[in-house]
């Protein structure tokens, strides 16, 4: 695809711009870490496009947290038709879980609309990551830490400015509209291929350090250590929170709640974790996963073995977020280097 | 505007009947008709309460109204039992596969069911007693606790056993009482001494965990084969449409892979009789 180059000045224009459409989010920093923010009159000024992901997923602006799916019996959805969402500064890792959220909600002959519109009309506007956290693992699972697609437009951090790399008809449109604001990126793309490759040489001796199995057998080693003593071992220090599938950019997992107010009665879609006990109870109390071993070990089999045997990924992006989230300091690249 | 595939369609109770003391057959009537087949399910909504899936226990090729045969179990089971004739609630679906009845066609049909399992049987029966001609014997065999927690009492016991020479009934209760005259013993007891011609037969097992377990088991000692046999799972289905994980059984998911699954398919599976 086609590469341009845009300077900063010009890239806070071209956001500001976009804002009169989408809602527009970038990602700023706070503590040492990175959270997305709604980008008003500021525009780009406390942006970090560099740097590596933010604290929160992606998913949630397509997948929000509690979401209003019925107001039964009406079938028409009286919720404010949201404003698209252009997101800024959106990391390798968070593109790789889109590929899973699109099978789960586009999948046929039911696919959910309010994930698919927000989708559909939503951009991307992505960004290589400049350096790797502690927890960051990407590489062991055959991501990149910067976008190779799944983009509208990808910006790779260049001196005063980015090389803008074309990924859909939908960027390529954004360019189009605004091509003022773009320049010639011919004395940028080396540098952008100099700075990628350094970049994925030092992570890659970070992770070697992680011990995780090659990519490429980790789920024939699940599938062995179905019966082993290890997810016992690994619940020793659960906490049963829930953190590591809310935090995650892969966990679609979802409940349906139904409430009565003033006489109406809505249906809420809320974000659900098969760590709790409830998951998959059924009625009567039966329950297939009693145990919270089984709790964990349900979670790592559905990102290792149920997901690469559906579409041939990992339902995992190796983020390292829920390392990070967990109480239990239960750590995912650990787990996967005693399989 | 977003069509949601989450909005219920608003339903009429048209009638209560209390099948035993735990279990109750519901006539429902939905505003618009739910046109299922025989071992699909629908999500049931009691406004502002929730949902819980069944499988309605009519015939599929009655279009009017549907019936819905429900254990008191849980939350929403008890405040459904709580419903009286002529109060609204939703429904959603149908949702998953059905029986395929094209490949039973010609061939000696086993029903196994146990409980509240032979709701799910019912609108099978009925939907191969509808086209009874294509099929060459149907044996039902029906395990309850006591004879007072048995369904469809009359239809089990008399009326159905009426119906055609073809069709014949085994029942059992695994505790009897006084008045009990019939069989004593496990469903699986039922089993025995099969005059089948095991080669041309398909059987249908619909029942808690434990009972479709050791059905199936039996099943296999008297000389069935895997692919012969199908099951009806039971999982937390909540959104129906495979999106919300609950209902996953190793690579598949029982709301829309299921719930009828053919035995040899999902045999494999670690967690499938838990």
């Amino acid at each position: 695809m086609d590469n341009y180059f845009i300077n900063r000045p010009n890239l806070d224009r071209l956001v500001r711009s976009l804002a009169k459409t989408y809602n527009v989010y970038a990602p700023v920093k706070s503590d040492d870490n990175r959270y997305y923010k709604k980008i008003g009159d500021e525009g780009l000024r406390d942006a970090v496009l560099g740097e590596i992901r933010a604290v929160q997923t992606i998913k949630s602006f397509y997948f929000p947290a509690r979401i209003k799916v019925a107001d039964y019996f009406s079938q028409d959805i009286s919720e404010r038709k949201p404003r698209p969402i252009a997101i800024v500064g959106v990391k390798s890792c968070d593109l790789a879980s889109l590929k899973i959220m699109d099978y789960v909600f586009e999948q046929e002959p039911f696919n959910d609309p309010f994930y698919i519109s927000q989708r559909e009309e939503g951009l991307i506007i992505s960004s290589d990551c400049t350096c790797y956290g502690e927890s960051c693992f990407c590489i062991g699972l055959g991501i990149m830490p910067y976008p190779t697609e799944d983009f509208d437009i990808n910006l790779s951090e260049i001196e005063s400015g980015y090389v803008a790399e074309v990924g859909s008809g939908k960027g390529e449109k954004v360019v189009k509209d605004y091509f003022k604001l773009f320049q010639n990126a011919e004395h940028y793309t080396e540098k952008k291929e100099e700075n990628r490759k350094s970049l994925k040489g030092s992570l890659s001796e970070h992770v070697k350090h992680k011990k995780i199995p090659n990519k490429d057998s980790i789920q024939s080693l699940l599938k062995k250590k179905f019966d082993s003593p290890l997810w016992e071992e690994i619940a020793k220090t659960c906490v049963e929170c829930g953190a590591c599938s809310v935090i995650c950019p892969a966990c679609h997992c979802f409940t349906l709640k139904d409430q009565n107010v003033e006489g109406n009665f809505e249906r809420l879609r809320l974000w659900d974790s098969c760590l709790l006990l409830s998951f998959a109870r059924v009625a009567g109390g039966a329950n297939p996963r009693k145990l919270l071993a089984q709790r964990l070990r349900n979670r790592f089999d559905k990102k290792f073995n149920f997901f690469p045997d559906m579409i041939g990924r990992f339902g995992c992006t190796g983020c390292g977020r829920c390392s990070q989230a967990c109480a239990g300091k239960i750590y995912i690249h650990e787990v996967l280097s005693k399989l | 505007m977003i069509e949601s595939p989450y909005i219920p369609i608003k339903t009429e109770v048209l009638n209560v009947y209390q099948e035993s003391p735990t279990i109750k057959t519901f006539a429902l009537k939905p505003e618009k008709p739910l046109h299922f087949k025989a071992g699909q399910f629908i999500e049931m909504t009691i406004p502002g309460i929730g949902e819980a899936p069944f499988t309605p226990s009519s015939s599929p090729y009655e279009n009017s109204k549907l019936d819905i045969s429900i254990m008191k179990a849980g939350r929403v089971t008890e405040r459904i039992h709580d419903l009286k004739k002529g109060e609204i609630v939703g429904l959603r679906g149908p949702y998953g596969n059905e029986y395929p009845l094209n490949e039973f066609e010609g061939k000696e049909i086993l029903l196994v069911g146990g409980g509240v399992g032979l709701a799910p049987l019912r609108a099978l029966f009925l939907a191969l007693v509808h086209d009874i001609d294509k099929f060459k014997e149907i044996l039902f065999c029906c395990g309850s606790r006591t004879p007072k927690d048995i369904i469809f009492k009359d239809c089990v016991l008399d009326k159905w056993q009426k119906i055609d020479k073809r069709v014949n009934f085994r029942v059992t209760v695994d505790k009897g009482d006084d008045n009990w005259k019939g069989k004593v013993g496990l469903v699986t007891t039922t089993l025995d001494n099969l005059k089948i011609n095991l080669k041309n037969s398909i059987a249908v097992i619909c029942g808690p965990p434990i009972m479709m377990k050791f059905t199936a088991f039996k099943l296999i000692d008297i000389g069935y084969k895997e692919e012969q046999i199908y099951l009806s799972m039971e999982k937390n289905m909540s959104c129906g449409i495979g999106k919300c994980g609950h209902c996953r059984l190793g690579d598949f998911y029982v709301c829309k892979d299921g719930p009828v699954f053919r035995y040899d398919k999902i045999s494999h599976i670690h967690e499938i009789w838990d």
